[in-house]
């Protein structure tokens, strides 16, 4: 073979991968096409660009209120999940103290809970706190993470201890050697954790399902799946409209998705692999 | 003094949310697996076994348990094998690889409700992808979600299509992780590509394969959003999965005791494959150091 056909069979190559990855995601990239479609011409098989499945999913059907509730809580446990997380691995990774292999062994048992031996506990827990239908049932459950902590503690104990050491020296607290000297060392596995922590909550189905029944309250994913719901059985459901809804429930992750895919490749291979 | 309490003040907000949570509530569910109620009735009566024994003799608990083994079995191997493939062909840190990788990794982060939905279309019988290329070939259509025999199939290919990225990701860095010696010696003895996938490559990769295999079984056990949003269980129960059954019984039929004796077997059963896990994990950080 010469040099030029290899060069020739590898741009072949190239091209039938990336064809077989268009046609991978052929199915999600003809939704957001479809979204874009009038109903009349979806069905009639015509093309007829419109905004108006938006109007409609965003107005009619409250998409902005599932979109900001989504925003808020996904938001709220994300933050508060890194935030707590971050502290107890700062102190599982730098302090001695009492019980503190018991309870970092108590963490990582986590790691191996599946979380639906806390689904009907968790529901009665907050029926009875009064907090079903609320943002804080709907955040609380969600903001202690496990594996963040494990995962944060490890990177964490690969720090050198001189860095806290000179700071103490200087007369920080604690808390000012977590902020100022762990903080900015660790960002890059904060980071990789926080938008692994953000993608679930985002995606997050059966808990909203069970813990939510105002619609105000919905999350998108609840929303989108009453929509499409609230047509089986009939003879038509109105598709276009429905990936209107599916679009702006992908959206966000999918923006997002371009900009951190290596964090997030990063900080799942380093969880499995490692 | 403060200085003493100071590793517990930072150690308390997530122990205590874990407490509330997910330690007690894991009390509550066994305790509540002994009991009858309905959420409703102020007493809860006490009835040892029951649940348990009711769940064990029950239809639905041995379909459901049928239902999940098949979809493990075939869906696991077929995410395992696809990927290792893929990965395998997209080993090198190309552009094109590196692109490809990211669109086949995309749907495993991306709403599963949103892949449900589409899927649904795509495999609807009346307006779907599918079916229309099917009669574009001449075909009759398919009912893909309302015939038993084939509903199951669709939800392992939908499920297999979003999860694939993520196993292919894993399956990247754990071939990237192979040293170049073996390769060489593996040129070095001769021997096609097949040869050296089998001698070298597979058994190298094997630590990868294993941990992929339990994390892939404990998913399968856990499958709920798409059969909810696509089959709902159905049709006459061909989807019903284990976690779909736990929420009807729990939250349609309101039948907490069952419920709660199903989460607790299957709290059981993902531990042990969870220990299996630990293990593996644990054997593979010991030989890095």
């Amino acid at each position: 073979m010469t040099r030029e056909t290899s060069a020739r069979a590898l741009w072949i190559i190239n091209g039938l991968t990336l064809l077989a990855a268009v046609i991978f995601l052929s199915p999600v990239l003809y939704s957001i096409w479809m979204s874009f479609q009038t109903s009349d011409a979806y069905y009639s098989g015509g093309v007829d660009f419109t905004l108006r499945n938006y109007d409609v999913a965003i107005g009619q059907y409250n998409f902005a209120r599932y979109l900001l509730n989504s925003v808020i809580v996904s938001g709220i446990v994300t933050l508060l999940g890194i935030s707590f997380a971050t502290m107890a691995a700062f102190a599982f990774a730098r302090f001695e103290f009492r019980g503190g292999n018991l309870m970092f062994g108590a963490v990582v048992a986590t790691l191996m809970i599946p979380s639906h031996i806390t689904l009907i506990p968790n529901y009665l827990t907050l029926a009875r706190a009064g907090m079903l239908d609320s943002y804080a049932g709907l955040i609380l459950p969600a903001i202690s993470s496990g594996f963040a902590a494990f995962f944060l503690r490890q990177y964490i104990r690969g720090i050198p201890r001189a860095l806290d050491e000179a700071a103490y020296m200087d007369g920080a607290t604690p808390l000012k050697v977590l902020w100022r000297v762990i903080v900015p060392i660790s960002k890059p596995a904060i980071f990789s954790m926080g938008l692994q922590l953000f993608i679930a909550e985002w995606n997050n189905y059966i808990w909203p399902l069970v813990a939510i029944s105002k619609s105000d309250l919905f999350t998108l994913q609840i929303g989108l799946a009453r929509l499409y719901r609230v047509n089986p059985g009939e003879d038509v459901i109105d598709w276009p409209l429905v990936m209107a809804a599916s679009t702006i429930t992908i959206l966000p992750v999918l923006l997002g998705f371009v900009l951190v895919e290596r964090h997030l490749v990063r900080g799942i291979t380093m969880g499995a692999v490692k | 003094m403060l200085r003493k309490l100071t590793p517990y003040l930072f150690v308390l907000p997530l122990l205590g949310f874990m407490a509330v949570f997910t330690y007690i509530p894991i009390l509550q569910s066994v305790n509540l697996s002994f009991r009858v109620w309905d959420f409703m009735s102020p007493t809860k009566p006490w009835v040892g076994l029951d649940n348990y024994r009711l769940l064990l003799t029950s239809r639905d608990f041995w379909n459901s348990l049928k239902i999940t083994a098949v979809f493990a079995l075939i869906s696991v191997p077929l995410r395992l094998a696809l990927a290792l493939a893929v990965a395998s062909f997209l080993i090198r840190e190309t552009a094109v690889s590196r692109i490809t990788r990211g669109a086949i990794f995309l749907p495993a982060v991306t709403s599963t409700v949103s892949i449900a939905v589409v899927f649904s279309w795509v495999f609807s019988t009346d307006y779907g992808a599918i079916n229309g290329f099917l009669q574009m070939l001449g075909f009759d259509k398919v009912s893909w979600m309302q015939d038993p025999q084939l509903a199951l199939y669709v939800i392992i290919f939908v499920n297999t299509w979003k999860q694939l990225g993520y196993d292919v990701i894993i399956y990247t860095a754990g071939l990237q992780a192979i040293s170049m010696e073996y390769y060489d010696a593996a040129a070095v003895d001769g021997g096609g590509r097949f040869h050296v996938f089998r001698r070298v490559t597979f058994p190298l990769v094997m630590p990868t394969t294993y941990f992929l295999l339990v994390i892939s079984v404990i998913d399968a056990f856990q499958v709920f959003t798409i059969v909810d949003v696509m089959t709902r269980g159905g049709p006459a129960g061909a989807t019903d999965m284990i976690v779909n059954m736990l929420y009807r019984v729990g939250f349609t039929l309101f039948d907490i005791g069952t419920g709660s004796a199903l989460a607790v077997l299957l709290f059981i059963f993902l531990i042990a494959l969870a220990l299996v896990k630990a293990r593996v994990i644990g054997r593979r950080v010991h030989y890095d150091s």
